[in-house]
């Protein structure tokens, strides 16, 4: 089911592409300026990627330019000790730690580039509830309408990473 | 019935903080206070030594089953 939904957006992709050709030349105008938007937005998102400033501009539902899986995962640790421990567990993966607001407890991560993706970020923040710590982690794509299963990967691969570090 | 972590007992008896067995044991006060607390999912047998060689002490003056 999964390989299948890959498929269907690879085809889709290529019928989008081939209807444009077919319909726009280069020098028309529509064409160029939908392509000018576009490397605008990329380069607007790639410049404001690593501020937690702009979290919830990336993270928003309505933000079609962006795809993003929102988690929330407890634990029986209390909030400011779940946050230091986050911080050396990304430290410790192959997760890059961007920016960290110790007032707010959020945390801004980022993933390395690879050929599937341009690289997701990663926002998480903690709440306490009682004796437990709430900790909720989006991950979100720089600049993909489509998620080729990267933001749920980053999800599982924090998570173990997390199980591995609590053995001591 | 637990297991039930008495580190912070014998670190008062030894009169040691918390960071200063960090450093000599090479373990994050983070993984300490976690450890301390007994939310770790499990303990190596290295760190258990190395505790242990640090505080002067026996495994069980740490770790101790509760009916």
């Amino acid at each position: 089911m999964k390989n299948f939904k890959h498929i269907f957006v690879a085809v889709l992709f290529i019928i989008i592409l081939s209807w444009r050709s077919y319909y726009f030349t280069f020098d028309d105008t529509v064409m160029i300026s939908t392509n000018i938007l576009i490397i605008v937005f990329f380069l607007f998102n790639l410049l404001i990627r690593k501020k937690l400033l702009f979290k919830n501009y990336l993270i928003n539902q309505y933000n079609p330019l962006t795809a993003k899986i929102n988690r929330e995962y407890i634990f029986d640790i209390l909030k400011g000790l779940m946050f230091e421990k986050i911080i050396d567990v990304i430290n410790n993966s192959d997760f890059n730690l961007v920016e960290v607001n110790k007032e707010k407890f959020e945390i801004l991560a980022t993933t390395k580039f690879t050929f599937k993706s341009w690289g997701e970020n990663l926002y998480i923040n903690f709440e306490d509830i009682e004796n437990e710590s709430l900790m909720t982690v989006n991950s979100v794509t720089l600049f993909q309408i489509y998620s080729s299963g990267k933001n749920e990967s980053n999800h599982h691969y924090l998570l173990n990473e997390i199980e591995n570090s609590l053995i001591v | 019935m637990a297991i039930v972590v008495n580190l912070d007992v014998v670190l008062a008896k030894r009169k040691m903080k918390l960071k200063e067995l960090s450093e000599k044991v090479g373990v994050s006060t983070v993984n300490l206070s976690i450890l301390k607390q007994g939310k770790v999912k499990a303990i190596r047998f290295s760190t258990l030594n190395s505790i242990c060689l640090a505080l002067d002490c026996q495994p069980g003056d740490i770790l101790e089953y509760v009916d």
